[in-house]
């Protein structure tokens, strides 16, 4: 039985210059403080080793500083062994980055900079694919299947980079083969690069990043706990959670009748989790403007309680009614010119930009309005 | 849409139950109560009726409601193009809005479909004034208001200026359209310019410079980080270049090498400097053995012409003898007839200087004849010129000026006429002696003659001889007097100038210059004939005839035979001569031929001296000749033998310049090395220093980061110019709006209102400002008055006109609506309600009008269709 957790993409260093300051910090601290959670996940798990699948570093060139505070946070766990690869945004390319890393390298850290197998331990053998270059444009897991390892030992396999490629150039043979594990004989393949969690059959895995580092995946950020009990059997993998920070993606649906209040209150997190949580608020459907006033009054007052807090309204379509238009004025150049905004915005002949630029200045208008009759 | 009937339950003070006012006609309708009968409730639940939803209650629902609570319901049969219909709605408790249209009792619409059909009823399409116009004591029921101004609309509008605003503001928006304008502009302003460009300072272009300062940061941090990674990749090349480069068996292979090509290098080299040498040794012989059989060439040519050119020598001085015998020859002949030339031009020069002697003799003889004659002209001239320049002199002392002459003359005429006037004038006196012959009587010391008139002047003693003295003092002013005295003076002054003492000497010296002058041009005549060309000139040729005549010689011989004598002697020259010319040529071909000759012997001769000193002397010449033979024999030997060296050696030559071609690539090839691998090492130095650097900095995440800030930062602009965007696309919806209102309505409904307010007043005019339209002055009888002057009940009149155009103009434009008056003429006279009934039933042909009044007395004769209240319970 051997049991190891398998991590990827902490990518520390990572700075958030889209965020406020202050939460910038709080951010990179969280990238740092995965280390120690994922030790405590392993210790408390009972693993003992740790291999990080690629993109450990946000770039080739972390300050010196960072890298310390990371081998050292290592250095801490020795009765852990870390393994190291280097993905797209480390690869072997940040010579500087590696060289340095040697220098002061923990002696339970080992650096996966060679595609040569490596004993973890008795009878397991891992198999690294280590990143040449950003794009290497080859399928560098390959190796694997020509490497003999002893009778009897458990193959690991450890890579980085997609096994679907999404760019539309994408030549076939510059992904990891999907089915590698079963081409080389490997026990289980720990991917990275996929900052979701992610399981492409029962020997291969994607484990995500321990701490999000944005909206695209929703799931809480994670460590896969792996255990083989012997060559050839089925890995059970299990996932524990490394995230301090959630990432959430809540879409609301407006539609006619709908307060959006009570939508709104029924996907927020528990009070208590808010300050952990960045929340991008999706709004779609239709909404009248007495609706979206109280919506955005609600959002404005709930935004301190979060990490972020962020509304998307561009797919929301503001209904605007006779009695909405009544309020600016029963007739006149007032109303009028109301109602020449509201043909606008309807107008489809007109650019999506210029519509939503008049549907803008209807509603300053309501609020103009609402101002001067308070 | 016209109004035919109102009902309203549960109403104010209606509590419990209800009023109808029935058979509303077309044109002027009117109802006139006391106050206190409910009028204004109705008015007022019609405008709730119109103008509020039936969900709601604002302020004017909850006037409506009865004190003692209740459900208001309020309840009008209307009459469009489409139909008749009746409009129901019930405010607080079941609250409903209903349409139904009469006759057949089908429900046409209710609910918000209701409200949505009384809407359209009220609207003049979008912009348009409502479709019911009100004129409550000036209100026009559409604004919000205050409480305050709700208690105000209680008095009579008090201004017409407002009044009319009240439509205007409608229209245009009026005081919100002005304030939210004005909020759209302040919060434009705080962004931009009013072109519309960033404001300095502003967070706009604040933003803007952020994200441009972002910019340039993040294109300088992805250059350092395009630069760090090339950094990186050069590294890595330089450290493989260097492993290569310092790999032992690299290193002991291009020693190796190098050794080898030095070794064959060696060997090619003295190979090479052997047969250079062989070489050389076989060039000198060659060259020995060339210039022997050069000397022995010489040797052998030089004799055979020696040969030849002594033969020459002999000729040569044969010619020379023969030239000279000729010459000598040719120089006698020329000698003999030089001579005979010679005595021919002596005897010609003796002959020419005879006849030179014979002309001048006679030249001689005709001068002394021609002075003669010209001696004897010149003394008659001297004479002649002496006479005239006498009579010159003399003629100059006898002239007297014409002009002076006749000044003397008129002179004396003046006076001879003064001194007749004197006398004429004079005072006289006649003394007649008794004895004639006794003179005994003097005037001023005259003796006083006999019986004859005696003329005195000033103050004369007359003595009388025994008697005594008689002093005769006169008076008289002899004007005359003093003018004689001045013409004498005159006259004495101009015969001095001409120097006689009187009119008579100037005449007779004036005929002595005439006589005198005529003499003159006599002599001047005859000298002129003596010489012609002057006096100077005929003396001059009187001079050179005399040098000319000189002492006439004799000749003694014949000149005939003189001249015969030259000829001859001339012709004799020109003979000798030309013999001898002819010998000339003769002679100097002789001389050339002596210098040829000798020039000839001269060169032989030299020739001979030149082959002397190549062969020596003759008896020597065989020995010599022989030797040279022997000496090229020899060198001939000495060249085969240093052939037989060089052959073989040059058989076996070893190509030197590729083997040191070899050697030296060889050499570069190391040499390089050692330099790439010192290049490399410096190269890496500096290297690890840019990168350490950079990788301090952690470059590449400061980048990251940058990219994220610049994304907010663009963000952050994007929306400022949407901001500014919205807002001006609002400012322009809203000033656009305006002025399409103003555009549409206002200024028809002025020029409705014009004729209007003819009718009512027919003493006064208004202007109406033409960008605001609102009234400006009011003209009354030729005076201008301002507007706020006008009475009350005029402002109320012409406020009910401004009404009235607006309905017209709705009529005009299909959209017919009515006109409720409540309570509108207070302030206005009986006598001026008649005129505007007059006014309004003129008007009201296709146009509804409700008149609201209490004045019974006053509207009780102004005809119309008499409306009346009657109680109503909703069924």
């Amino acid at each position: 039985m051997f049991r190891f957790l398998h991590s990827s993409d902490l990518h520390i260093g990572k700075r958030f210059g889209n965020f406020p300051e202050d939460l910038r910090g709080r951010l990179r601290e969280a990238r740092h403080g995965a280390l120690a959670r994922l030790a405590l996940q392993a210790r408390s798990n009972g693993a003992t080793a740790i291999l990080l699948a690629g993109d450990t570093f946000d770039t080739e060139t972390p300050t010196p500083q960072m890298l310390h505070h990371a081998l050292q946070e290592m250095r801490q766990s020795a009765d852990l062994t870390w393994v190291i690869l280097p993905g797209n945004h480390d690869s072997l390319l940040a010579d500087e980055l590696w060289g340095r890393a040697r220098e002061i390298l923990p002696p339970n850290v080992i650096l996966a900079l060679e595609p040569r197998p490596v004993t973890l331990a008795a009878n397991v053998v891992l198999l690294p694919a280590p990143c040449t270059t950003r794009r290497p444009g080859r399928d560098l897991t390959e190796w694997m299947s020509a490497s003999a390892t002893p009778e009897g030992s458990l193959r690991l396999g450890l890579a980085h980079g997609p096994v679907l490629d999404f760019s539309e150039d994408g030549a076939k043979g510059d992904v990891i083969a999907p089915n590698r594990a079963s081409l080389s004989g490997l026990d289980y393949l720990a991917l990275g690069d996929w900052h979701g969690q992610m399981s492409v059959n029962e020997r291969t895995r994607y484990s995500g990043a321990p701490e999000p580092d944005r909206f695209k995946h929703d799931k809480p950020g994670a460590a896969l706990l792996v255990s083989i009990a012997g060559p050839g059997a089925l890995p059970e993998v299990t996932a524990v959670s490394t995230a301090l920070f959630a990432w959430q993606t809540r879409p609301l649906e407006l539609l006619a009748g709908d307060d959006g209040i009570t939508g709104l209150e029924a996907l927020l997190p528990a009070p208590d989790a808010r300050r952990q949580t960045l929340l991008r608020l999706n709004l779609f459907g239709h909404a009248g403007i007495a609706i979206r006033t109280a919506l955005a009054a609600r959002t404005e007052a709930l935004a301190p309680e979060f990490a972020h807090f962020e509304v998307q309204d561009r797919d929301l379509l503001t209904e605007c009614e006779a009695t909405d238009l009544d309020s600016i004025d029963h007739a006149g150049a007032l109303r009028l010119a109301a109602e020449a905004l509201l043909a606008e915005s309807d107008d489809m002949a007109l650019s999506a930009d210029d519509r939503a630029i008049a549907q803008a200045a209807l509603m300053r208008l309501f609020t103009y309005c609402d101002k001067i009759d308070a | 849409m016209k109004l035919r009937a109102l009902r309203l339950y549960n109403v104010k003070r209606f509590a419990g139950r209800g009023v109808a006012i029935e058979n509303i006609g077309d044109g002027v309708n009117v109802l006139t109560a006391a106050n206190e009968f409910g009028k204004s409730t109705s008015f007022e639940a019609l405008h709730a009726l119109f103008f509020q939803p039936h969900s709601g209650t604002p302020n004017s629902v909850k006037l409506l409601r009865p004190y003692a609570g209740g459900n208001p319901l309020v309840e009008a049969d209307i009459e469009t193009a489409d139909g008749r219909f009746r409009l129901t709605k019930q405010f607080y408790g079941g609250r409903s809005a209903r349409v139904t249209e009469l006759g057949n009792n089908r429900l046409i619409a209710q609910a918000d479909e209701a409200e949505a059909f009384i809407a359209d009823l009220t609207k003049g399409g979008a912009g348009g004034p409502a479709g019911l116009l009100w004129v409550r004591q000036g209100l026009t029921g559409i604004e919000k208001r205050t409480a305050s101004e709700e208690e105000g609309d209680r008095r009579v509008r008090e201004t017409l200026l407002s009044s009319v605003q009240g439509e205007v503001e409608a229209l245009t928006g009026g005081r919100r359209m002005a304030e939210i304008l004005a909020a759209c502009d302040e919060a434009l302003g705080r962004l931009v310019t009013p072109t519309l460009r960033p404001k300095t300072g502003g967070p706009y272009a604040q933003a803007l410079d952020e994200r441009d300062r972002l910019d340039a940061l993040e294109k300088q941090l992805a250059a350092d980080v395009t630069t760090l990674r090339d950094a990186l990749d050069r590294r890595r090349s330089a450290t493989r270049r260097l492993a290569e480069l310092e790999e032992p068996e690299e290193v002991a292979a291009r020693e190796q090498a190098l050794r080898a090509a030095e070794e064959a290098w060696q060997a090619a080299r003295s190979h090479s400097e052997t047969l250079r040498a062989a070489e050389a040794d076989l060039a000198l012989a060659a060259e020995q053995h060339r210039a022997a059989t050069s000397a022995l060439e010489q040797f052998e040519n030089a004799l055979e012409r020696a040969a030849l050119v002594e033969r020459q020598a002999f000729e040569a001085t044969e010619k020379l003898n023969d030239a000279k015998a000729r010459q000598a020859a040719a120089a006698t002949q020329s000698d003999r007839l030089q001579a005979e030339a010679m005595a021919a031009e002596a005897a010609e020069r003796q002959a020419r200087a005879d006849k030179s002697r014979l002309d001048a003799a006679q030249a001689a003889r005709d001068a002394a004849e021609r002075f003669d004659a010209a001696s004897e002209k010149l003394a008659q001239a001297d004479i002649i010129r002496t006479r005239i320049e006498t009579g010159e002199a003399q003629l100059a002392t006898l002239l007297v000026p014409d002009k002076a002459l006749a000044q003397l003359e008129n002179h004396d005429l003046e006076l001879a006429r003064l001194r007749a006037l004197q006398s004429a004038t004079l005072p006289s006196l006649r003394m007649t002696y008794a004895n004639p012959a006794d003179i005994s009587a003097s005037l001023a010391g005259q003796p006083l003659a006999h019986d004859t008139d005696q003329s005195f002047s000033g103050t004369v003693d007359l003595e009388i001889a025994h008697i005594g003295r008689l002093t005769i003092r006169s008076h008289h002013v002899d004007d005359a007097a003093q003018a004689i005295a001045a013409l004498q003076d005159k006259i004495a002054t101009l015969l001095e100038a001409i120097g006689v003492d009187s009119l008579a000497a100037a005449r007779q010296r004036q005929n002595l210059a005439r006589e005198k002058s005529n003499a003159l041009s006599l002599d001047r005549q005859l000298l002129a004939q003596l010489a012609p060309e002057g006096i100077d000139a005929l003396r001059e040729t009187v001079t050179r005839l005399n040098a000319l005549r000189g002492d006439a010689i004799e000749i003694k011989f014949d000149p005939a035979a003189i001249s015969q004598t030259l000829r001859s002697a001339e012709e004799r020259l020109d003979a000798s001569r030309n013999a001898a010319r002819q010998a000339r040529p003769l002679l100097e071909l002789a001389q050339q031929d002596y210098l040829a000759a000798h020039a000839a012997l001269a060169r032989t001769q030299a020739e001979l001296h030149a082959l002397e000193a190549i062969l020596g002397a003759v008896e020597q010449r065989p020995a010599k000749h022989q030797q040279t033979s022997g000496v090229v024999q020899a060198c001939k030997e000495r060249l085969l033998a240093a052939q037989t060296v060089v052959a073989p050696l040059r058989a076996t030559a070893q190509d030197l310049a590729a083997a040191e071609l070899t050697l030296k690539r060889l050499r570069a090839v190391a040499q390089a090395a050692d330099q790439e691998i010192k290049l490399n090492r410096e190269n890496l130095a500096d290297l690890n220093g840019q990168i350490r650097i950079q990788a301090d900095k952690a470059i590449e995440e400061y980048w990251q980061e940058t990219r994220d800030l610049l994304a907010s930062a663009s963000e952050a602009a994007r929306r400022y110019e949407l901001e500014v965007k919205t807002l001006d696309r609002l400012r322009n919806a809203l000033t656009s709006a305006r002025s399409a209102a103003r555009d549409l309505y206002l200024k028809p409904v002025i020029t409705e209102l014009r004729p209007l307010i003819g009718l009512l007043f027919d003493d006064i005019t208004v202007a109406f400002n033409e960008t605001t339209l609102l009234p400006e002055t009011v003209m009354r009888n030729g005076q201008e008055e301002e507007v706020d002057r006008l009475s009350g009940g005029m402002r109320e009149q012409l406020s009910i006109l401004t009404r009235l155009a607006f309905a017209r103009l709705l009529a005009r434009n299909g959209r017919p609506a009515p006109v409720i008056l409540d309570d509108a003429l207070v302030y206005s006279d009986d006598d001026r309600i008649e005129r505007m009934f007059e006014a309004l039933h003129s008007q009201s042909r296709d146009q509804q009008i409700l008149v609201f009044s209490c004045r019974q007395r006053a509207f009780s004769r102004l005809g119309g269709n008499v409306l009346t209240m009657s109680d109503w319970t909703p069924s």
